[in-house]
Order: structure tokens, then sequence, then C-alpha cells
């Protein structure tokens, strides 16, 4: 009787000595992850969960902190997880060291005290590009540096669009991208997708519409303001958009792009990799302003922040990695990665020389403004908040645009500071 | 019902009967012994947590004041704030119907795939192991999975619906239809649970029951309905309450297929605490542990029931 | 109460019961189905409209970087399954025995505080576990993961076997009191022996949920040198970009250790339980 359940319990530890050593083996190789002392430790935490040790950056990071004489041990997380950790640890006074953190949530970091400015650490922010470094500045204090930005344009099917008669030159502005798009709806195919699900990538899609029209996030009722949340849908009224926009991430809308039937996609720099995959022709046009003109388009992107610690001469080592980090050298190798567009315009050149494609991302990033400038700072997330709930109410038909965004700005106007 | 059969033993003695309070209280503090584990658990893990959060939702926590740990103490004010929310209502309604349409749902297909089971027939044992694979995937890849499934235009469903001449169902983007597409999902992922445990108690019923049932000329149905529901009654009051408990949870599932929306039509008080403390840029702790809180308190209240209705059914 | 084995449990169906149990099986699997499919799908058609019922080119992109990346993470994931089952059945069978058949004075309350504790919503349990976590100095430790996983396991697995062990007849016990037994030689004896059926129903459901689990693992061991397979599957997730053939390929492969996992201890639920000390 007692003869299957020793035979469980045999099965259940030679399954456990299995799984010891395939985890042990895997992991044997890669972890000389220095957790040596205490203070000559310095924890670097970033969004990039999909670079591993053997990853370039990872090799900087930690080539960074040896140039400055501390050995760093670096964690990537999910960026969604990284706001709720970095509060949560600097709670227990367990903040780490560096931080790399998307750019909107500086302020909030920096409202809640977590961090240091960049004066604190004797930083010098000089050769940034201003716009980029706005987001980073609440109530004339900079708390962090850029280390390369991206923005938003319009990739579009070339063969798609010459199939259809439309001239990716011709698109200037409201009426003459809504011509475009009528076009290829006539031929059959879905004018234009974008990212319109109700979470701050929504709102990052929809700024450059919104600001293109020429309204101000301090005012989300005025009628330029409804008049971008009626250009989207009108899009989906008459099908130019398809019905999964009011749930895509803006990865989702690429895809709905690269399946070859739609003739634009609004998306970021960070494609032009997968760019380069596309089973068929395609370019990059600036989302149009609807008078004319490139549309300013929010800036992406991550800033290198160091929270406060409670041994002030960690700051030293702290400023010495920040620096390696923005080195003009290290810069063009990590924002080439990435993808990004760097924060630095002598880097910027360089990137231009060694791919021209680049070229109009550089321009749009130079138009781009941050989302929490004009010392919006952590009012910002309540007025996207209303702005997301607005145009999502308008695109499912549950609101008329005009109610939503007076709804909106009301509700906003009561939250904020 | 501690008793041995008093046959056995003849205690009559004023000193036997001392010895057997004795034994009787010894064991009482051995049985604790036997509990120091899951005591232990209950204070570390369980406790902490729940007084932290209780303490989250009576202080008014701002970013700054979360990472100082000065809050202000403001009592319920946090409590007023979420009943005077427009997303109240809703939620608790939504709440309501996925809780128990899904429960529904899942014990009653649960139950039958049970039955069906439960005679034994070529490969039935690897077919029932094979139910559990959802259990096995990671919320994210089932809950991205489905997402893929009811998505308007690429989906399979729709494409399937089209096929059959029926109109394309926006199940994730439209106000009307995306509570019933996450519904459709976590019943999908609840079924195996229900199944196991059912099956464990169709197994626990002795044979002669059916077989006398049999020869008595009873019919299929009748038998489930006078003689294998009953037995089943504590199994299945066990799996109800328990269901409701883990759905009253369910978070994920919704979160990653409609993120609560389009415009709260999905969003239950489990994402809408999510939501306040970590949907946006800004968390708002305060207003999110007030409403998972009464997410508790319903539990509370729920399982208060059950404790009464099986001291109800004991005393029978 | 006699308990038969199973096999004698009305007459074998017709090989009819087999297929439709096959039809079901299949209906219940489709969205795996789709899974893998999806798995197999080359970026570009992945939101082909409408979708390929089979994937018609396929690419084998997404398990190459499987079995290049992650065979490290699914021996962890196994590894604290296996263990999360050990510690839940260390401290829960114990305390379904002292609930049932001891019957200590506030064993009721115990029962309804242990019901209670399931209802904490798991991101309040990771906030409060990360915080005891980080003052301890135990985040990033895979043995901290499983200690947690089995948080979700026990009240559970208490509250199963309390339900079991209560239907055990008390004859048994006083035949073993007879026999000269103490409390700990009739749990070891006695009561485990027969509660094979909630042994493996508790098993079956901690290694499930340690396996799946992904809140604790999230906050509790992202840094850690040895990471179960939901983080591994972080590798696809980037700050901007997914790559969901390879997030799909990875649950594919996850699933397959699992899954023989299951089938095997279905066995033992199958192979029934022999008959009790008592007879009829």
């Amino acid at each position: 009787m007692s003869h299957p359940r020793l035979r469980l319990i045999g099965a259940a530890v030679t399954g456990l000595a299995l799984a010891g050593t395939m985890a042990a083996c895997g992991s044997g190789g890669g972890s000389s992850s220095s957790s040596a002392g205490g203070s000559s430790s310095y924890t670097f935490w970033d969004p990039y969960p999909q670079f591993d040790g053997t990853s370039d950056w990872v090799k900087l990071v930690e080539s960074c902190g040896k140039s400055a004489g501390v050995s760093v041990k670096r964690t990537g997380f999910d960026t969604s997880d990284l706001t709720s950790k970095t509060l949560l640890a600097a709670q227990q006074g367990k903040a780490p060291d560096l931080i790399v953190i998307d750019n909107p949530v500086i302020s909030t970091l920096a409202d809640a005290g977590v961090l240091t400015t960049t004066d604190d650490l004797g930083l010098d922010t000089s050769s940034f590009a201003e716009n980029l470094t706005a987001a980073g500045v609440l109530d004339g204090k900079t708390y962090g540096v850029p280390i390369g930005a991206n923005t938003l344009a319009l990739y579009y099917n070339a063969d798609l669009l010459q199939k259809a008669g439309v001239d990716p030159a011709s698109v200037k502005d409201w009426d003459s991208l809504n011509a475009a798009l009528a076009q290829l709806k006539g031929k059959g195919s879905k004018g234009i997708t974008f990212s319109g699900i109700g979470t701050e990538e929504g709102s990052f899609q929809f700024l450059p519409w919104f600001w293109g029209s020429g309204a101000n996030l301090k005012d989300l009722s005025s009628s330029d303001a409804v008049s971008a949340v009626n250009l989207w849908v009108d899009w989906l009224k008459k099908g130019y958009a398809p019905n999964s926009v009011i749930n895509n991430t803006q990865t989702t809308a690429w895809q709905e792009f690269s399946a070859g039937d739609v003739g634009f996609v609004e998306n970021g720099t960070w494609q032009m990799g997968n760019a380069q995959k596309l089973p068929f022709k395609w370019g990059v046009i600036s989302i149009p302003a609807k008078a004319g003109g490139a549309a300013p388009a929010p800036t992406g992107g991550e800033f290198v922040a160091a929270p406060v610690q409670k041994d002030n001469g960690r700051y030293k080592a702290t400023e010495k990695i920040v620096s390696c980090l923005t080195d003009p050298a290290n810069l063009l190798t990590t924002d080439t990665t990435l993808s990004y567009i760097a924060p630095i315009e002598s880097v910027q050149q360089q990137q231009v020389a060694n791919d021209a494609a680049l070229q109009p991302w550089v321009t749009a990033v130079g138009d781009a403004k941050g989302r929490t400038s004009d010392n919006l700072g952590t009012n910002y997330p309540i007025i996207s908040e209303q702005m997301w709930d607005a145009f999502q109410k308008a695109m499912t038909g549950s609101a008329s645009a005009e109610a939503a965004m007076k709804a909106a700005q009301d509700a906003a106007a009561a939250k904020v500071k | 019902m501690l008793a041995t059969a008093p046959a056995l033993r003849d205690e009559t003695t004023v000193s036997s009967r001392r010895a057997r309070v004795a034994r009787r209280s010894y064991r009482g503090l051995f049985a604790w012994l036997y509990l120091l584990p899951v005591l232990t658990y209950l204070v570390v893990f369980y406790a902490y947590p729940l007084y932290r959060n209780a303490e989250l939702s009576l202080r008014d926590y701002t970013v700054r004041s979360f990472v100082s740990g000065d809050a202000p103490f403001i009592g319920f004010d946090n409590f007023r704030t979420m009943l005077d929310d427009p997303t109240f209502v809703p939620a608790v309604v939504h709440t309501t119907v996925f809780t128990f349409v899904s429960i529904g749902f899942q014990y009653a297909i649960g139950l039958a795939l049970a039955v069906f089971f439960n005679r034994s027939f070529r490969l039935s044992g690897t077919l029932r192991a094979l139910f559990l694979v959802p259990w096995l995937l990671p919320l994210i890849v089932s809950a991205s999975t489905w997402s893929w499934m009811l998505n308007s235009e690429s989906g399979v469903v729709n494409s399937a619906l089209t096929a059959f001449g029926m109109p394309q169902i926006n199940w994730l983007t439209s106000p009307t239809w995306s509570l019933t597409a996450v519904i459709i999902a976590n019943i999908w992922i609840g079924i195996p649970f229900n199944l196991v445990i059912l099956y464990s108690g169709l197994q626990a019923i002795p044979d002669d029951v059916f077989e006398a049932a049999a020869l008595d000329g009873a019919s299929g149905w009748r038998t489930f309905r006078h003689i294998t529901l009953p037995l089943l009654r504590p199994v299945s009051a066990i799996t109800l309450l328990l269901g409701f408990v883990y759905t009253l949870k369910v978070f994920d599932i919704i979160w990653i297929m409609t993120r609560g929306g389009p415009s709260n039509s999905s969003t239950t008080m489990s994402t809408w605490s999510y939501e306040l403390g970590f949907g946006s840029l800004l968390p708002h702790f305060g207003p999110a542990a007030a409403v998972g809180n009464m997410l508790i308190l319903v539990a509370l209240v729920f399982g208060l029931v059950y404790i009464r209705y099986e001291k109800v059914q004991a005393s029978r | 109460m006699s308990h038969t084995p199973l096999s004698s449990r009305g007459t074998p169906r017709s090989t009819g019961t087999t297929v439709i149990g096959i039809v079901l099986t299949a209906l219940m699997l489709f969205p795996v189905y789709w899974m893998v499919n999806v798995s197999l799908t080359r970026p570009s058609d992945m939101r082909r409209d409408p979708p390929y019922l089979l994937p018609i080119h396929p690419t084998l992109g997404g398990y190459r970087a499987v079995l290049h990346d992650q065979l490290p993470y699914l021996g962890t994931s196994l590894l604290i399954g296996l263990c999360t089952v050990a510690l839940t059945l260390v401290v829960a069978a114990p305390a379904g025995y002292a609930l049932a058949k001891l019957r200590p004075r506030g064993g009721q309350t115990l029962t309804f505080v242990l019901l209670m504790a399931q209802m904490i919503p798991g991101i309040i349990m990771a906030m409060g576990f990360y915080a005891i976590f980080l003052n301890l100095g135990i985040t990033n430790s895979w043995w901290g993961l499983v200690v947690a996983d089995s948080t979700i396991a026990v009240p559970f697995g208490v509250l199963i076997f309390t339900a079991f062990m209560s239907g055990i007849p008390d004859e048994l016990m006083s035949a073993a009191k007879i026999d000269g037994a103490n409390t700990w030689r009739t749990f070891w004896y006695v009561v485990l022996p027969i509660s094979r059926n909630p042994i493996v129903t508790v098993s079956l459901f901690a290694f499930l949920w340690a396996w799946s689990d992904f809140i604790f693992a999230s906050t509790l061991d992202s840094g850690g040198s040895l990471q179960p397979i939901t983080l591994g599957i972080y590798k696809y997730i980037g700050n901007n970009n997914q790559e969901w053939n390879s997030i799909m390929a990875t649950a594919v492969v996850a699933s397959i250790p699992a899954t023989f996992l299951l089938v095997v201890a279905q066995r033992y639920v199958a192979a029934g339980v022999t008959a009790g000390a008592v007879k009829d």
C-alpha cells in the first residue's frame, strides 16, 4: 500500500534533483553578479528586461561602474513595475543608486522627494537638448538627464499608396490626410491604424493630433481639442481606421501595419529596426498639424536619475557613472541599440551620418515636446487619464466628443493642484 | 466528536475522569503544535499585508508621504471618496455580474464534465489531465491568447462568426460586449478547478449507493438530482465558496484583455483598485487600498454566510 | 463505506464515450491550440485579417529563441514548483489533521481566518511581501519565492485536508488508539496513507499555482540569478516592443513538462484508494 506513495516520493526527489541541476547549469555560467561589499556595490535599475548579462547595454553599465571605482549590480524590470518598485524601495530606505526610467515619471518621483537634482550630483546638463531635459524639470530644478529620445511619426506602405494613387508628399495637413485615407479606403484597404487604448500609451499617440490642432493640455474642452477627438471619431465612423484601434497597443498597431493592408501607421522611432524587415516598400512622414506643418509630437525615451541615498558620499561615484553613460561615444552605441535619437546634438549628427534614414526622426525629436513640460509636472498624469477616458468614450460612441472632453476638463480641473 | 466508543472504556472513578480531562487538554495543546506552521504563516504573511492595506486606506497618501511615511490620518475619507466616485456603481454592478455568471457557468460545466468523467473509459485519465492545461499557462499568456482570438478584425472568433453569416462583434472594444468577453475567458480558466474538485467529490461517493439506486430502477437524471447532488453538497459548497472568493480577486484577465475598458465597461472592484494604484503615472494608494478593503469585506460577508450554512447543515 | 477500485464503476463505456471525451477536450483546448498557432506565426502575419487557421508560413524563430534562452528558467520553475508542493504539504496536512480530528478549541475560528486569508488580492500580498523581504534582505532568492508561492496554496490545502479528513470514520481512529498509537503515529501511519486523494489534489494545485505565478515572481525575484519561466518571458517584452511568437513559444515549451507531470499524477488519483482498515 505504501509502494505507490514511495514511488511518488521517489519521482518527486528525482524531479527536484533534475530541476536543481538544470537551473544550476544554466545560471552557473552567467551570473558572477557582484554582491560583494555593501558600500562598494551600487544598484542600477532599468526598464530593459530584454537585455541580459551578455548584452552590450549591461556590459556598458558595468564598465562605467568599474571606471568609477565601484561594482554595479544591474536589474532589468518591466517598465510599468519600475515606478511602484522605486517608491516601495524608497519607502523602506533601500532605493537603488541609479534608475533609468520613462521620462514622464521623473516629475512624480521628484515630487515624492525620491530623486536628487543634477546640482546635488554636480552634473553638467548644458550639452543636452533643452526640449528633452524639460521633461525632468520641476519648479526650476532638473532631476535627471535623458539617455535618448524617441517620438512619433507616420510610417506608410509605399506599395499600397502607389496603388491607390496617393502621393505621400501631398499629406501636409488634416484635409490632405483625410483625402488620402478616403482614396485608400476606396481601393479596399484600411487607411490608418494607431493605438487608442485607454492607457498612457493611448494618450501618447493622441498628443500629436491634440497639439497639432492647437490645443493645450491646460484646457481639454477647447474647440481645438474637441476637433482632434472628432478626427479620430470620424476615422472610425468612415471606416478609415479599424475598430481594433480602441484596444490597440503600439505594438499591435505595428503588427496590423506589417500585415500589409493598412496605408499608414502612427508609430515611433523604436520600430526602425523592425521596419527594415517589412515585406513591402515603406517610408516615413511627420504627423501633419491641422493647419499644415509638422505637429509637435511627445517625447518618449528614458532618463537616468539618482535616487536620494542616506550616505551622501555615494553621489561621487554615481555622478561618474551617469557622466560615463551619457558620454557622447557611449550614447552613440546605446541609442543605436535602443533605436533612440541621442539627446546631444553632436551625437545626433553622428547618428545621421551613420544612417541617413534617421534624419526625419532627428528633426521630429527637435520639434518634440515633453509631456510633463510647461511645468505640468505631476498634473500631467491627472490630465492624461481624463483625456484618454474622453477619447475612449467618444470613439466607442458612448458620448459626443464635446460632452466627453467637457467632462474630462471638469474632472481634471477639480483634481489638479 | 472527540468521543471514542464509550463502551470500550470504563471511566467511572474520579481519578480516571481527571485523567481523561488531562488527556483531552494535552491533546488540545498537541493540536495547536500541528497548527503552529499555519499560524506562523497567517501572522507573518497575511496579517502584515492586511494591516498595511488597512493603514493605506485610512490615511491621505501622496507619493511624497508614501515614501516618507508621515501621511495624515483621515479616517474614512478615502472610503467616502470611493462611494462618491462615478465609477463605484458600475464597478459594483460589473463585479456582481462577472462573479455570479462566471461561477454559475464554471460550476455547471465543471459538474457536467465531472459526471462525464466519473465512469472511466479509455483515455479518461489522460483527457482529464489535459483539461488542467489551461491552469498551467501563466495568465499573461491565456489572457493574451483570448485577446488575440477575440480581436475585432484579426480574431479567429469573428472569422468563424462571419463565415456563418453573423455580424462581426467588437468583443473587446465595444462597451456592450467587453464584460461578456472577459466573462467567457474567465469561465474557461475556471473550469479545471471545478472539474478537479467535483470529480474528487464524485469519486468519494461509494459505488453501492449508485448500485442501490440502479436496482431501485432510478433513471440517470433522478439519481443525479436526488442522490448525487445531495451527497455532493459539502464539496459543492466549498467549491462555490472558493470559486466566489477567487473570482472576486480576478484581475489579470480583465486587465490584459480590456484594461477595464472601454470607458469602464468591464471595470470590476479588483481592476479599479489596481487602476487607482498603478494604472496611471501618478499612484493613488489611499483610494486603491480602500477599494481593495471593500472587496475583502464583501468576501468576508460571504465567508460568514458559508460558515453559518455549514453550522446549520452540521446540526441537521 | 467501502471504496472500490475505479475500474468497477459501472461497465466500461463504448468507444463512443471516448470520442465524445476527445471532442470535449479539443473544444476546451482550442485556445491552447491557438497559442501554438501564434507561436509558429511570422511577425508580419500576426494581425492578418482574416487569420490563418493553420500556421501556413510557419517560423521556428520563436522556438529557437526559447531553446537558446529559456532552459535555465524552466529548471528554476520546476525547482520552485516542486519545493512549493513540499512546503505546502508539510504545513497544510498536519494542520488539516489537527482541525479535523483533534478539534482544538478555536479551530472554527482558524478555519474562518484561513478562508478570509484567501480573499486578499494578490497585489496587496505582493506589496506586503516586498516590504518584508526587502527588510530581511531576501529579495531575489528562489527559496523566498517558494515561501511566497506556498502562501497561495496553504490555506486552500488546509481546507481540503480538513474537509477530507473529517470524512475519515472515527472507528479508524479508535482502532489505531486501541493498537496503542499516539496522535503522531495515527497521523503518519493511518491517516496519511488513506489521504492520497487530497494529497494529490493539493499537490496539483500548489504546483500549478507556483508554476504559473507571475505577480510574486515579478515583485520578489526580478533581479535574482534563478528566475522562473514566467519572468523568462520578459526577455521578449521590451519597453516598447513584444515578440509574440517567442512569448507563445515559451508558454508552449513551459507547458510540456508540467503537462507530463499532470498526466502522471492523475494516474495516482485514478488508481483509487485501497480499502481502509475498517470493513462494513
